[in-house]
């Protein structure tokens, strides 16, 4: 473990606990009709426990791809992803949470069934289910919309169910597929302030794709950008801003000189 | 008084003046009583014609020719177009043929039945069962279809097995295009098997309306009219009061 840290000059000291995730030397290439096309190139990082983590990149660079390449849910081609010194081979809920764009959640059960959806493959009795996912929806403060339908529920409150779901088998690991895209920018602010305190509470480790710079800044303990077709990383920024953030944290000087940065990268890869 | 009940009561009340209409326009001398006889009196033949053995029995015929015929499309039908559906190989080759058999008359296929099985009962069960395969394959498919890639990502991504996937995806994702597709079903079961029975047959309620209808025996023709209208609402509501019951979550 100690030459891995040693690979990341810019991070911090570790923190105790499990949810690490390593990644190395992990390449993809897509076979196509036009033959093959690299998507994936040089990708080489590691997360330690309870950190927050950002991927940016120009749209179509493979950031939601890499995503689900940490899940377990998409093929690799080269190099391999660890996840507290396991490889990760396929879906494994214990291990990994995810929350995708949309809510996803299965319209014919309540928000209470949905979040306890894990723990029915799995075969938990139903009273721990029941008990499990009260917690969870406790947590994300929907306790008293246990018995709605997702069609009853707002954007913003649907996207809280299925964080909960996430975390409902208590996973070290959590990973966000621009979790708010689909959101008006007013909850997506509240959504954000909500998942940091969430993530105060449970201190998962975090891994979050977003488009939105100002997102990537606000939540994040770190920052990583990527490069266009292949995605590579180009940059790793360290947010050193405090917490708990606020909104006035956005007019930091600190937090615009960031985004910039940021900005500068994505738009020249842009070019 | 709600919305809901008003639309009750508007449609009551239409089909009341329609049945008023139709008891005064012969009684009061517009329309000849041998064309059109007064509700009354067709609903006094009906009553009449259920309480005679033969008519029972011709009841019973055809209903025993309907059900059969749905107990064997709707397992046929729906395997099928499972198969169908989760190849898309399949898919492409048959798909054409499909929508060809589906968008004809089936009854120019009537005279194939009676030549290959008779005039009978398995030749009302056979083209019955024709008519509904198509129906229930071609929906079936629409029903996998439905299925949205995003529901089975999720599945999969909390470690379900494909059993899991089948009984807590796929299945109540399906469930209400399955259901709209059994009240069809048996809509389209009821109307292919009299209409077999019309076309030739010895027995049977298709069969009777048929025999009233080239004899211009019009209180009984409409009788008969009366009772498969009557059949075909009570079987379609029933269907619908369960869809309701099991998609309560469809808005």
């Amino acid at each position: 473990m100690a030459d891995l840290i040693a690979e990341a000059p810019t991070a911090p000291p570790r923190i105790s606990g499990t949810g690490s995730i390593q990644v190395r030397n992990l390449s993809h290439v897509y076979v196509g009709r036009d033959g093959e096309s690299p998507a994936l190139a040089d990708i080489d990082f590691t997360v330690e426990p309870g950190r927050f983590v950002v991927l940016v990149g120009p749209s179509g660079c493979g950031k939601t791809s890499l995503l689900m390449m940490l899940a377990g849910l998409r093929e690799h081609s080269g190099g391999t992803i660890l996840c507290d010194a396991r490889p990760v081979t396929g879906p494994d809920p214990n291990r990994i949470g995810v929350v995708f764009q949309e809510a996803n959640l299965f319209p014919w059960l309540t928000a209470l069934d949905n979040v306890a959806f894990p723990l029915t493959l799995r075969r938990v009795r139903a009273a721990e289910r029941r008990r499990r996912a009260q917690d969870m929806l406790r947590l994300v403060r929907l306790e008293d919309f246990a018995s709605r339908y997702p069609h009853e529920l707002s954007g913003g409150m649907r996207q809280r169910v299925s964080i909960a779901r996430g975390l409902v088998q208590d996973p070290p690991v959590l990973l966000m597929d621009e979790p708010f895209a689909a959101l008006d920018e007013q909850t997506r602010m509240a959504m954000g302030d909500e998942l940091l305190r969430i993530w105060s509470e449970t201190r998962k480790t975090v891994v979050f794709v977003t488009h939105s710079l100002t997102e990537a800044v606000y939540l994040a303990d770190e920052v990583m950008v990527m490069s266009a077709r292949p995605g590579r990383i180009i940059d790793r920024i360290q947010v050193g801003l405090p917490r708990p953030r606020r909104y006035e944290t956005m007019s930091d000087p600190r937090f615009t000189a960031l985004r910039d940065r940021i900005w500068r990268h994505i738009r020249a890869e842009r070019a | 008084m709600t919305n809901r009940a008003a639309i009750l009561l508007i449609r009551l009340a239409l089909l009341a003046t329609v049945l008023l209409v139709w008891e005064m326009l012969p009684r009061l001398g517009f329309v000849e009583d041998d064309l059109l006889p007064p509700f009354s009196e067709v609903t006094s033949v009906l009553f009449k014609l259920l309480g005679r053995p033969q008519f029972q029995v011709d009841m019973a015929t055809t209903a025993l020719e309907i059900v059969t015929a749905f107990a064997v499309a709707v397992p046929l039908g729906a395997l099928f177009g499972l198969l169908i559906a989760e190849s898309p190989y399949a898919a492409r080759v048959f798909d054409p043929l499909l929508f060809f058999l589906f968008s004809i008359p089936k009854s120019i296929f009537l005279p194939m039945f009676i030549l290959t099985l008779g005039i009978g009962f398995w030749q009302k069960v056979g083209f019955g069962c024709f008519s509904t395969t198509l129906l229930v394959l071609l929906s079936t498919q629409a029903a996998v279809r439905s299925v949205r890639p995003d529901h089975l990502l999720v599945a999969r991504s909390y470690g379900a097995t494909p059993l899991q996937v089948i009984a807590r995806v796929y299945l109540p994702s399906m469930l209400p295009i399955v259901l709209e597709a059994l009240r069809l079903a048996l809509i389209f079961t009821f109307t292919a098997v009299t209409l077999a029975e019309m076309y030739a047959s010895r027995t049977g309620i298709g069969h009777q309306i048929e025999t009233w209808g080239e004899n211009f025996m019009m209180p009984q023709l409409l009788a008969g009219v009366l009772l498969m209208s009557i059949t075909a609402i009570v079987l379609n509501e029933g269907i619908r009061w369960l869809e309701h019951r099991c998609g309560a979550w469809r808005t």
